[in-house]
């Protein structure tokens, strides 16, 4: 790059703060054209904040962009889309129940004499997806589609809206090998028609793999902005973190020994159990004082494998059995009864951010406490001893839920389960969007729970979740236990070869 | 931000209605010369009474995020059924089945009880949404008490049944003590028991509340079981307050239940408010319902100007909400 022309985008002193709090400071920022710029940093490191200034969402901050050379400060998206900033979230904003073409073109469908012009629409995505290489009936319903696809097309959507800057959050999370490397061959071909991209995930292997550069951002400050092809994946995360971190990244780099008991007793027993399309013929023995690991891509059945073991779905066929006493539970409450319990994926769906900490702790064990009448003096007794052993912050049990961080909260969740262990604990990607640190606690407690006996089932898109957790590991693909690892090493890429 | 700002807006849900009300007491007693008499004072108290018992079983039902619509025509049919199984004058025409009064009184309750179980298993059983539901049972409710009446008036209601809605004890109405009873126990239930718990943890999150491993549907279906016992009570007692039992009696009081809970700032999206926001809804329609027949206006202006009022306290109370969430 010479300088003919001045950067797509510029930023120079960018400053930002919630409340007090710095989220950003003094940061300067470059992209250029036709580049790729991976964006890396622990959750809450600022690499979000800077990119919702970018894109108009947020228009209170200190520093100056400018778009090729010129000063802008977009005050709404609306704004940053007419100068050709766009973005991809990570929850995409597809319309479900509309064609591929209507999506490609929403908002502005062609029209002739007042009336959509059904046929130079459907002409002109399928012109303009070719072009990015993507082969969809345009005509096809969005809902009906993969999801790998489905975000592919609002790529389109965002290009074809005349983006010449496109921000994508975490593009991968979602998706599958296949599926990545088909987003990585577009994103060539974008940036070979000279846009530019902005690449935000946690998956670092992705980022060194598509990226011309490298930034990581660590504590709201820009640590350091590298040519991908210099680096590798150890000096990133000793970057993000900020210190040196071998336990964890050991973990999962080189082959792991697994540790597997083939003598305890088993806990929950699972006999060819099938729920509808989503998963069938599931067999599976969890025995106590052992972490059993699924893994598998995302859509393989794993989601609701987990939801049919706690009876929020309901089997259509096989048994389940908890110490040997067969078990069908038809709903979360029956489940809970006979010793399962249950962590989701998403916070959001197991938590009361508007209730206090305590709250969020007893409501699993409020018949335990008292029968008829709550007791709130033992309640909060109970959460102060999690609040203290799992080192939540702030250590209060009256404060609101929605005000802890993201890896707090997730405490809170497994300490729920915690006062009167269950028999079979049941996690769904308990460490998805933490960061290092929050992982390791997340491991450690877990591990703790074994050391108890307890039976815990870890259920996850992410090899490195169950590889670090795992004493046992089984892969599920396309809804069928595939392969099963216990006794020996096992790698990464053996699970991924598996799936 | 202080501990006591933080506080503050933590009450807001409570201290915004009660602000209306104390603005609306103030102006009564400023435009009109006998408004402010402890005789009003009751009044006002035996006015909101049938709401009153109706709308703590309905907060219930507000609180886990879902609605009755069929309050009215539960307390309508309950109230047309204590009368058509008590013994009736003579120029009454209806073919009724008179009975002892205790047994009068155990069949209406049944009958409340179990519209409300019907209600209870349409949402929860079956799937069908609240709002829907409960609309079906109004019409249903509307057709028994048809059935039941047949376009007359039936007047004696069994002694006790009496007693209650119309009687005094001590010079303070019974209805007043029963209703004040309702908000009490309502009060007490919400606040200081396990179901009370799982009610605004059911509205608050009904996702997190079921992988916490919360029975959710039988947490609704108690709700909605509770809502049609209170009205039904409401009902009976409210035929002894009018004298009568006649179809359509209590078809104001469906918006004015709702209006109380809601205008005393329990959210219609669950999980937030309680029987003392209730009780502060239920002071401001009786004020306003009441202290507009104290002053000098036209009558057919009053409906107007107490729809704007009633606007006036929602609009308050979205905007304290957003305060609130924003800290």
């Amino acid at each position: 790059m010479t300088e003919e022309a001045a950067p797509p985008l510029e930023l120079r002193g960018i400053s930002k703060s919630f409340g007090g709090v710095a989220a950003l400071r003094d940061v300067d920022f470059v992209l250029r054209r036709g580049e790729i710029h991976g964006l890396v940093g622990e959750n809450g490191a600022g690499k979000s904040t800077l990119m919702k200034i970018i894109a108009g969402l947020h228009s209170q901050y200190d520093g100056r962009m400018a778009i090729d050379g010129k000063p802008v400060h977009f005050r709404s998206p609306r704004e940053a889309l007419a100068a050709g900033i766009g973005m991809v979230h990570q929850e995409l904003s597809v319309v479900p129940d509309l064609t591929v073409a209507e999506n490609v073109y929403l908002g502005q469908q062609p029209t002739r004499g007042g009336i959509v012009d059904w046929r130079a629409m459907m002409e002109g995505a399928r012109r303009h997806l070719a072009s990015l290489g993507i082969e969809v009936d345009p005509g096809a319903r969005m809902g009906s589609l993969a999801i790998g696809l489905q975000q592919l097309i609002e790529l389109a959507r965002v290009l074809f809206s005349g983006a010449r800057i496109v921000i994508l959050d975490e593009p991968t999370s979602a998706l599958s090998p296949p599926e990545v490397q088909r987003l990585f061959e577009v994103l060539r071909g974008v940036r070979a028609s000279g846009r530019s991209i902005v690449f935000i995930s946690h998956f670092l292997d992705d980022v060194l793999a598509i990226s011309d550069t490298v930034t990581i951002f660590r504590n709201g400050r820009l640590i350091a902005t590298e040519a991908a092809a210099t680096i590798d994946k150890g000096w990133l995360i000793q970057r993000m973190i900020g210190r040196g971190h071998e336990e964890l990244e050991g973990s999962y780099t080189g082959a792991i020994a697994l540790n597997s008991k083939p003598d305890a007793a088993v806990v929950l027993g699972v006999r060819g159990l099938g729920a509808g399309r989503a998963f069938a013929d599931v067999s599976l023995d969890v025995r106590a004082g052992e972490v059993l690991g699924i893994y598998g891509f995302m859509g393989c059945g794993l989601i609701e494998l987990a939801r049919t073991l706690f009876g929020k779905l309901r089997a259509d066929a096989g048994t389940m059995a908890i110490d040997g006493k067969a078990l069908r539970p038809r709903s979360t409450a029956e489940a809970c009864r006979a010793g399962i319990a249950f962590v989701p994926e998403s916070r959001r769906s197991m938590l009361f951010h508007a209730e206090p900490v305590y709250r969020n702790m007893s409501i699993s064990v409020l018949g335990r406490i008292g029968r008829l009448l709550l007791r709130p003096s033992v309640e909060k007794e109970i959460a102060r001893r999690h609040v203290q052993s799992l080192s939540i912050r702030p250590p209060t049990v009256e404060t609101l839920l929605g005000s802890l961080s993201g890896g707090n909260q997730q405490k809170v969740a497994l300490a729920k389960w915690l006062t009167w262990p269950p028999k079979v604990l049941v996690l769904s990607e308990p460490t998805r969007g933490m960061d290092v640190g929050a992982k390791e606690d997340v491991v450690r407690i877990v591990k703790g729970l074994r050391e108890q006996g307890m039976g815990v089932v870890v259920l996850s898109t992410e090899p490195e979740t169950v590889l670090s957790l795992a004493d046992r590991i089984v892969v599920m693909k396309k809804g069928r236990i595939v392969r099963e690892f216990a006794g020996e090493t096992v790698s990464k890429d053996q699970l991924l070869e598996a799936a | 931000m202080t501990a006591m700002t933080a506080f503050l807006r933590n009450q807001m849900r409570i201290i915004a209605p009660f602000a209306t009300l104390i603005v609306l007491v103030v102006f009564f007693s400023l435009t009109s010369r006998s408004f402010v008499s402890l005789d009003n004072a009751a009044n006002i108290l035996t006015q909101i009474s049938v709401t009153g018992i109706i709308a703590v079983g309905l907060t219930f039902v507000i609180l886990c995020a879902e609605i009755d619509l069929s309050v009215a025509a539960i307390a309508n049919v309950t109230g047309i059924a204590v009368a058509y199984f008590t013994l009736q004058e003579g120029y009454v025409n209806i073919a009724n089945v008179p009975l002892p009064g205790v047994a009068a009184i155990l069949l209406a309750v049944l009958g409340c009880f179990l519209l409300g179980m019907v209600n209870a298993a349409g949402i929860t059983l079956i799937g069908i949404p609240s709002f829907i539901m409960t609309l079906a049972m109004m019409q249903i409710g509307a057709g028994i008490s048809a059935l039941l009446v047949r376009g007359q008036i039936a007047y004696a209601v069994p002694d006790l049944v009496s007693l209650l809605g119309a009687g005094r004890v001590a010079g303070i109405p019974c209805l007043v003590m029963v209703a004040a009873a309702f908000l009490l126990a309502g009060h007490l239930v919400l606040t200081y028991t396990r179901f009370g718990r799982y009610v605004y943890m059911v509205g608050g999150n009904r996702e997190a509340a079921e992988y916490a491993g919360v029975n959710v549907k039988l947490v609704l279906g108690a709700v909605i079981v509770i809502s049609a016992v209170c009205s039904g009570v409401a009902g009976m007692l409210g035929v002894a307050h009018f004298g009568s039992a006649q179809q359509n009696e209590f078809d104001g009081y469906l918006l004015d239940a709702i209006a109380a809970v809601v205008v005393g700032g329990t959210s219609l999206f669950g999980g937030r408010g309680g029987i003392g926001n209730t009780i502060i809804g239920l002071l401001i329609l009786g004020v306003l319902n009441n202290g507009l027949d104290h002053i000098q206006i036209d009558s057919f202006l009053k409906i107007l100007i107490r729809g704007l009022i009633l606007l006036a306290a929602l609009i308050i109370n979205v905007y304290v909400q957003k305060v609130r969430d924003s800290a």
